[in-house]
């Protein structure tokens, strides 16, 4: 036994020594990524789609919203405003439910939304929480990727799930499942084929055995839509699921398309369905007062037949089953029964769903597809909620500004350009309209004031003079012998690092101009597969015709110059080529025969063209409109001639976006459909970055070049940047070997601004600013827990300046020192000085960080630099410091001063008390520094209009702050007001030590002869520790 | 050979044990790691000194908290003392900045601070005993370290009127038993919804116990501000003056 012991301890020093000199460290994203940040800006001012909304069943406070692509939000003061609750799951929503025995924790978010337009993101199953949103669980339906609706009974554990399913392919993961565990099993107990999904499904309020299932199918390419067919219907079950029975009757027949439902809450018998069919006169409102036995039809307006897959949601008013609303382009509201409609009040238009107050149904509030809208006088007037940033962006790009700007298009809510930084943060007012339409890329001409920008398929692509406000549409047109030109309907866009004034845009030819737009020529023949199977959208949209140009395919989608020769330029398609050409479009290669392991036809997103070497590229497919839903990212270092595959299983869900780093070749940042993914070893290992980063559809991805900030354009979060991602650059195997690594930082400027900016109100989003403070960042091999740690800046003379508190976590950590010296200590008073308040900032310079662990310290340089822009020359600077500096330090006398006073006046005080002969001595010692103490710090008042008159004390450090907090020279004025609170200090330290001399010498000559207690006091520099 | 299995059997065993953890084992565990089980419940009181650091501004707090729910948190700058959050066992109450006068809280807020008298050294302390519930999570990466994530309930709080649920959750490092982080949901103001977050290290011995010397305080994905402990006293003197709301100031 004890030799069995023996080579165990034996095996075990091998194992572990072998593994400490081999043993790679590979890091999860939340393990390495610590403190940097990911800061969401928005805007928030034109939203994005929201695909459903749901209220809790007794307090209207509770609103949810599950939007298309930014998650689930909760309203906790009735829809004033709303916090995201679902961030680190799929961000496409279909649906949240409320479990109506529960309703307060027990919450269902069906992933997916399911108003099925070309461009929307995917779900991934079905979630629960059972304490209201803080903690979620993911209970199954992996492949459903849409999940129209969930019902929950009210009384016991039975509930369904209605699973509209795979939108681009075939699905058995499709139709009605029941669970009567409350949902940890499910059973699926309807189901008509792999291509009809359930389009809606309702329980009848007061009879939870009853319900309604509507089935539809349908289907999309990248090149066309379906809707309708002989399996779309309505069906009733009265046995909680077991037998379904079709309720046509008084429908047309034929083949019928998407089905909307709703039940009338205040009388179950009452049901609406809105129908698509094979006729135009047939299609619209129908409503049945019998339970679905009878149906009539009552309206064919367009409001109620417009785009059924988009629009398919009619909801009943709770109290009245007269009044229904309808989805739309505008939304629809009758009174009467569904006779007659007129639209909802102005507001965005795509009206995808509508929720009424449980108490007052003048109280609504509207899903669209550019936010939530609410109502008070029952959707006549409408005002949109300002605080939710779902943005969904299709492209962004940014220009060298500063701050840098940040363009974009986006689904439905067009063209826009803010910058990443603003006086008091970035808010709406920030925001500049550059387009109509749906917007997609925007780009800044590389050095004139000139923005480029465009609609849908190119039908405009603007150039916009910003500072002469003039625009000029410049789209390619057709010439002599073109075929029809076919645009994507995010059609691409690219200028020259080389030649400021050349702009591409590619339809099936790459199209160039060398004058900003106003001439064009074709330099390629059709780059793509020209399919003429994927040309016939004039056909598309099913029993509904919906040719808006969504469909357009064949197209190139990408465009990627070269920055290293303007020569070779890389296009990718739409249907799957991935061409190059060398020579400037005189000749083009397709390389994509050469990839291994991409399935044909997968649709070229987006190709990154290397900074490092000429014959480099890196290129992403996805293939999610044939309904393969992997990542495909290659590199080629051979201009396409070899392809390799950097993807691992780390990643989750298809890409569509990789950039690399300008520094070091082997850190990419990829864009996937459920958020971001870093690689700092060329795609070996991909860690996901999760902090305050969204799951959400990353559709395009920069990283400004002087900032080195990353900044992403989401489909349903906004722009979402990471302030200055260098230290990954640093980071190596080497690295993480170690217990500490500092990474290199770049000078930091002491930025001198004014302060003043911000003005939006209470309810209205503001994304934040970079923090402007010194960053002091540094990785930690494992987190610090037990034991002191702690960080000291030192100048160059070793004195600490400032102490911080640095992070302890495993990973890395950011530390900020916002250059500044603690404040100075002001004297005791009855109130604040508020000019206490400040602290003086430091010389430029480099400074020492030092850092304390244990034993251990650590150190590192840490360069400030002033303002480039500071008005102060350098005597001015040194003057004004000096100025500040000996105001800072006047401060700190004073409070010595009256330190010492307050000690006396106490002595005088309790000796009084304890010895009544002393009275006279110590009644005269506290009378005269009481008086003088009057005029040097505020003895009465308070800190609001009861204030009193100020004194030296409150002149002193409002005249310090003052000066210390402004970016000029202190003025003639200044330096005469300093010149009068000298004098008057200079006099009251004189008053006093004339009462030290007189007053105070006898009390102490008192206390010494009766052998009393003496007046101890404490140093000045003790003084100042306390 | 066989060697080589018994041991790799050893290891999976360690494993899955280390899976098994549940939550009383956990919170067990810290409360006997840092002190001894009982002895944390001998304790009367604590007070703590620290500073609070926002930007160049350094505030120093003496915060007192004593086993039967009195508690206070002083605030000392430029010769002004603050009061915040001082109970008696009866009364909550803060000083105004304004007027800088004793001024009650409001009822809900003083009724919930009746609910957390019985919550020192620790709501997590005796929780059975107090009708709370705790839940193990799971697993979480959190400042990096994986971590044993558990779910306190306590008793439900009004809070603007409505009823809701009072949860915190705890993070406990997997290594070491101790929690790094909590997280508690905003009840109320305009955060409302939002997740607050604290962290815990450089964990010292204070006479036997062990007590966090450095901690931030924000929002989870937030900004945070650090507190940096000085001083911990354990079973201090106090008076009933200490805590008594100032009646007729």
């Amino acid at each position: 036994m004890k030799n069995l012991i023996y080579v165990m301890a034996c095996l075990c020093t091998i194992l572990t020594s072998h593994g400490q000199a081999q043993e790679e460290i590979v890091l999860s994203g939340k393990e390495l990524f610590g403190d940097l940040q990911a800061r969401q800006i928005g805007p928030a001012l034109m939203s994005g789609r929201i695909n459903d909304l749901e209220g809790h069943p007794t307090n209207n406070r509770i609103i949810y919203v599950g939007a298309a692509g930014g998650g689930v939000w909760k309203s906790f003061d009735g829809g004033a405003t709303f916090k995201p609750i679902f961030d680190e799951h799929a961000q496409s929503i279909g649906t949240v439910a409320i479990d109506p025995k529960d309703p307060d924790n027990t919450i269902w978010v069906g992933t997916g939304e399911t108003w099925t337009r070309n461009s929307v993101s995917i779900g991934d199953g079905l979630y629960k929480t059972n304490d209201g949103g803080k903690t979620w669980e993911k209970v199954g339906f992996d492949k459903s990727e849409r999940i129209s609706s969930i019902e929950i009974s009210p009384n016991s554990s039975d509930m369904y799930v209605g699973v509209l399913g795979a939108l681009w392919g075939d699905s058995e993961e499709r139709g009605v499942y029941k669970s009567s565990d409350g949902g940890k099993t499910w059973n699926k107990i309807l189901y008509v084929g792999p291509s009809t999904g359930c389009g809606d499904l309702m329980m009848d309020p007061k009879d939870p055995s009853t319900l309604y299932a509507s089935m539809w199918e349908f289907r999309r390419t990248a090149w066309s839509f379906s809707s309708g067919g002989n399996k779309s219907a309505l069906y009733k079950s009265t046995d909680g699921g077991k037998t379904w029975n079709k309720i046509h009757n008084g429908f047309p027949s034929g083949k019928l398309g998407r089905i909307a439902i709703a039940i009338a809450p205040s009388n179950p018998q009452i049901l609406y369905a809105v129908l698509e069919t094979e006729k135009d006169k047939d299609n619209g409102l129908y409503r049945s007062d019998d339970g679905g036995a009878n149906w009539k039809h009552l309206n064919n307006d367009f409001g109620l037949v417009v785009r059924p897959f988009y629009f398919s949601r009619i909801v009943v008013d709770p109290k009245n089953p007269d009044v229904v609303v309808k989805g739309g382009l505008f939304g629809s509201i009758s009174r009467d029964g569904g006779k007659t409609f007129k639209n909802l009040g102005p507001m965005h238009a795509d009206i995808h769903d509508i929720l009424f107050d449980i108490n007052d149904s003048d109280r609504m509030y509207v899903g669209t597809d550019g936010g939530v809208y609410r109502s008070w006088n029952g959707g006549t007037t409408m005002e949109i909620v300002p605080n939710l940033p779902l943005s969904q962006y299709y492209h962004i790009s940014v220009d060298d500004a500063e701050p840098y700007n940040i363009y974009g298009g986006l689904q439905d809510n067009g063209s826009w350009y803010g910058p990443s930084s603003s006086p008091g943060g970035v808010e709406a007012r920030d925001w500049n309209s550059i387009g109509f339409g749906d917007g997609f890329r925007v780009l800044k001409h590389p050095t004139k004031n000139i923005i480029y920008s465009e609609m849908q398929g190119a039908e405009n692509v603007w150039r916009y003079d910003v500072e002469r406000d003039k625009v000029k549409t410049i789209q390619p047109l057709p010439v002599k012998g073109d075929p029809k030109l076919r645009f994507n309907w995010n059609a691409p866009m690219a200028v020259s690092v080389h030649q400021p004034d050349r702009f591409y845009m590619g339809s099936q030819f790459l199209h160039k101009s060398e004058d900003m737009g106003n001439t064009w020529v074709k330099i390629s023949p059709d780059l793509t597969t020209n399919d003429p199977a994927k040309q016939n959208q004039e056909s598309s949209g099913g029993l509904s015709k919906d040719n808006s140009g969504a469909e357009n395919h064949t197209t190139i989608f990408t465009i990627a110059e070269s920055p290293i020769d303007e020569k070779v330029i890389w296009v990718g398609t739409d249907d799957g080529n991935v061409q190059v050409t060398r020579d400037g479009g005189k000749t083009w290669t397709n390389t994509v025969a050469n990839i291994q392991g991409l399935p044909k036809n997968t649709w070229c997103y987006h190709i990154e063209a290397s900074n490092f070497n000429i014959g480099t590229a890196y290129a992403v497919f996805e293939g999610h409109t044939k309904n393969d839903m992997n990542a495909y990212v290659y590199k080629t270092s051979d201009f396409g001639k070899t392809w390799k595959s950097i993807v691992t299983d780390e990643i989750y869900g298809f890409a569509r976006n990789i950039q690399e780093d300008y520094v070091n070749e082997d850190l990419l940042f990829l864009g996937t459909e459920f958020g971001l993914y870093i690689t700092v070893d060329g795609g070996k290992h991909w860690n996901k970055f999760t902090n305050n980063m969204p799951a959400v559809a990353v559709h395009y991805i920069e990283l400004h070049k002087k900032t080195n900030d990353l900044i992403m354009g989401t489909h349903g979060r906004g722009i979402i940047i990471i302030d200055d991602i260098s230290p990954l650059r640093e980071l190596s195997q080497d690295v993480l070997q170690k217990d500490v690594h500092f990474f290199a930082s770049k000078p930091t400027i002491m930025v001198e601004e004014s302060g003043f900016g911000g003005g939006s109100t209470e309810t209205q989003f503001v994304g934040p600013n970079p923090s402007k403070a010194a960053r002091i960042v540094y990785y930690l091999k494992k987190r610090h827990t037990f034991g002191k740690m702690n960080m000291e800046i030192k100048d160059n003379g070793g004195n600490t300046v400032m102490e911080l508190t640095p992070g302890k976590s495993k990973g890395i950590n950011v530390v900020t020192w916002n250059y500044m010296i603690r404040q100075p200590k002001v004297a005791k008073g009855k109130t604040f000085s508020f000019g206490g308040f400040t602290s003086p900032r430091v010389p430029a310079g480099t400074y020492k960080v030092v850092l304390t662990k244990g034993k251990d310290t650590y150190e590192t340089d840490l360069v400030l630099e002033y303002d480039p822009s500071s008005l102060l020359t350098a005597a001015e600077r040194e003057e004004k410091h000096n100025i500040t500096m000996k105001l800072y330090n006047m401060n700190e006398e004073l409070a010595y001063v009256v330190y010492e006073m307050d000690e006396y006046i106490a002595r005088a005080e309790s000796l009084m008390k304890e010895d009544a002969k002393a009275k006279k001595t110590a009644e005269a010692v506290a009378k005269s520094l009481n008086d003088l103490k009057d005029t040097m710090v505020i003895t009465k008042g308070d800190n609001y209009v009861g204030s009193a008159e100020p004194q030296l004390r409150e002149k002193l450090s409002d005249l310090y702050s003052k000066i210390a907090s402004g970016y000029e020279k202190p003025s003639a004025s200044e330096m005469q007001n300093l010149q009068l609170l000298e004098e008057r200090f200079n006099k009251a330290k004189a008053d006093f030590n004339k009462i030290k001399e007189k007053e105070v010498s006898k009390m102490n000559t008192y206390i010494q002869k009766n052998n009393l207690k003496p007046v101890e006091l404490k140093s000045f520099e003790d003084f100042l520790k306390i | 050979m066989k060697r080589v299995k018994l041991f790799a059997f050893m290891l999976i065993v360690a494993v899955s044990s280390a899976h098994a953890q549940d939550a009383d084992e956990i919170i067990n565990n810290y409360f006997e790691n840092t002190g001894g089980y009982d002895n944390w419940g001998n304790l009367e009181g604590v007070k703590m000194t620290f500073k609070v650091k926002q930007g160049g501004l350094e505030i120093p707090v003496e915060a007192v908290q004593m086993a039967d729910g009195r508690q206070y948190s002083k605030i000392t700058f430029q010769g002004n003392t603050i009061m915040q959050g001082v109970y008696d066992g009866k009364t909550l109450w803060n000083t105004n900045f304004q007027t800088m006068k004793a001024e009650k809280a409001d009822s809900e807020s003083t009724e919930r601070q009746k609910l957390n008298e019985n919550d020192f050294p620790e709501a997590l302390y005796n929780y059975k005993d107090k009708g709370y519930k705790v839940e193990f999570v799971g697993k979480e990466t959190i400042e990096g370290t994986e971590t044993y994530k558990i779910k306190l309930t306590k008793e439900p709080v009004t809070v603007d009127g409505e009823k809701l649920d009072d949860i915190t959750f705890y993070y406990f490092d997997t290594e070491n038993f101790v929690p790094i982080a909590q997280e508690t949901e905003v009840l109320s103001g305009p955060q409302k919804g939002v997740i607050g977050q604290v962290t815990f290290s450089d964990y010292q011995e204070v006479d036997g116990f062990y007590f966090p010397f450095s901690m931030t305080q924000g929002i989870k994905d937030g900004g945070s501000s650090p507190i940096t402990i000085d001083s911990i006293e354990l079973n201090p003197t106090v008076s009933d003056n200490d805590f008594a709301f100032p009646e007729g100031e």
